[in-house]
């Protein structure tokens, strides 16, 4: 017994490093994903084009991939990263893309009639974006940001192959040492913990947004 | 002067010419019906007044002064639609408050006092704090009566709107229309609803295929139709 709670405190810490990431990638992949969102239903032209490449670019290449790059290949064109600056920068922006493609995808499901009704009261652009159409967008993009919300727990284990010793990666360190399976099992108890502590906050959040419906 | 002129509007559509040249003038207070089959660019001709749509040529004046609605927009004009638009997402009374905070900047209490007294007006005071969804059809289609006139415009357009309405809930909408009717509120209404028409405007508008047929009093256009078209129309719809 003693053996496992001293286990599961090393994962724990190990797991606050995940949860770091968690937060700081979810906080500003959601910002990052509404301004390229607005930006793709924008008039202008090429930054329509940029945006539809980046999120091209990002989505159709593996996450994998993408960190190495940060990490591994940054460093060949003189810019060295922290492992976990590396892997913060690399989650958000990937991120971001599938966030930018299901807010505007959001955005586009909000009839006509709402930004015609909207301009005859005398909206402006920007007031009837953030006033009627976006929130309207919420409860509508909240089952697929449910989806990448999990998505982004089981994702984050991709760090421990650049040397975080998030959680993954402190269950093996436990293992690789005392020769047990006792480290996985307990880390994938804590996967299952948070992802159901994510689907539970989601749930709620839909509960709330279902009000006007 | 007259309050609100259309001269000479033309709108295409890519090839299709849906106004060939409306001209319209409408003095303070005036209730006006538009009729005539659909297709022939009765919502149109509205969405062109109020600047939804850019117009091709021709010009709208207010008050005698041109305006370029679909450049500036036109606070001076409200509109109710046929698929009511209400915002679903807030409640009735933050529908109606939603225009006097944000673009005419009204503290909130003033806003409040206007939209419950709108409210009162279309019967609905009761439902204040209901989201729209919670609404018949006819009750939607009175808030969004209430939302527009809260931002005091001097002309209200209304395409069709108890079009999408139950037989039942048509009704009440027109009740209240014909309330504003009587406040001498400058009214332009694309209507199919004859008697509405018939008791409630000064002039009728009947339009065709991208024109004006007849402009005239509602006597004349429902008792002695000049034109084959109209004839044929109202043979159709009564
Ligand atoms: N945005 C649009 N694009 C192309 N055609 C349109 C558009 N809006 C209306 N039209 C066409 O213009 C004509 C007049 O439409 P409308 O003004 O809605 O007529 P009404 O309101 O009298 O029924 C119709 O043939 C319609 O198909
Ligand atoms: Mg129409």
């Amino acid at each position: 017994m003693d053996y496992i709670l001293n286990v599961t405190g090393f994962i724990l810490e190990g797991a606050k490093v995940t949860g770091q990431l968690y937060l700081i990638t979810a906080v500003f992949s959601v910002l990052l994903g509404i301004m390229c969102a607005i930006g793709k239903i924008s008039r202008f032209r090429l930054l329509r084009i940029i945006i539809g490449f980046y999120t091209w670019v990002f989505r159709g290449t593996p996450l994998l991939l993408q960190l190495f790059f940060t990490y591994y290949g940054l460093p060949v064109l003189g810019i060295t990263l922290e492992p976990f600056q590396a892997a913060a920068i690399t989650f958000i922006i990937n991120y971001a893309a599938y966030f930018t493609e299901i807010f505007r995808a959001g955005i586009e499901s909000i009839g006509k009639g709402q930004y015609e009704a909207a301009r005859v009261l005398g909206l402006n652009y920007r007031q009837t974006m953030f006033r009627i159409i976006i929130p309207q967008t919420v409860r509508r993009v909240l089952p697929p940001v449910s989806n990448e919300a999990i998505n982004l727990v089981k994702d984050s284990a991709l760090v421990s192959v650049i040397g975080m010793t998030d959680l993954l990666r402190a269950a093996r360190q436990v293992l690789n040492r005392d020769f047990t399976i006792t480290p996985f099992i307990i880390a994938a108890i804590l996967y299952l913990l948070i992802s159901s502590v994510i689907v539970n906050v989601f749930r709620k959040l839909e509960e709330r947004f279902s009000i006007y419906e | 002067m007259y309050m609100l002129e259309a001269i000479n509007i033309k709108k295409n559509f890519n090839k299709l010419e849906v106004l060939k040249g409306v001209s319209l003038q409408v003095r303070q207070g005036e209730v006006i019906s538009i009729i005539g089959p659909s297709g022939s660019g009765k919502s149109t001709f509205l969405r062109c007044l109020i600047g939804l749509e850019a117009i091709d040529d021709g010009f709208v004046k207010i008050k005698g002064k041109e305006v370029n609605t679909y450049r500036d927009g036109c606070t001076e004009m409200g509109m109710v639609f046929q698929q009511f638009n209400l915002f679903p997402h807030k409640t009735v009374l933050e529908n109606i408050i939603e225009a006097p905070l944000v673009v005419k900047k009204m503290e909130k209490e003033g806003a409040i006092e206007i939209a419950e007294e709108l409210l009162e007006k279309v019967g609905l005071l009761d439902k204040r704090d209901v989201y729209p969804s919670r609404l018949s059809g006819g009750q939607q289609q009175r808030v969004a009566i209430a939302r527009a006139l809260a931002m005091q415009p001097d002309i209200m357009l209304f395409d069709e709107p108890t079009s999408s309405l139950d037989p039942e809930l048509v009704g009440e909408v027109l009740e209240v229309i014909k309330d504003l009717a009587l406040e001498k509120i400058t009214m332009l209404v694309v209507t199919h609803e004859m008697g509405f028409a018939r008791e409630v405007s000064d002039r009728v508008v009947f339009m065709d295929e991208g024109e004006v047929l007849a402009d005239t009093t509602p006597e004349e256009i429902f008792l002695q139709p000049e034109h084959a078209r109209i004839k044929a129309f109202l043979d159709k719809v009564f």
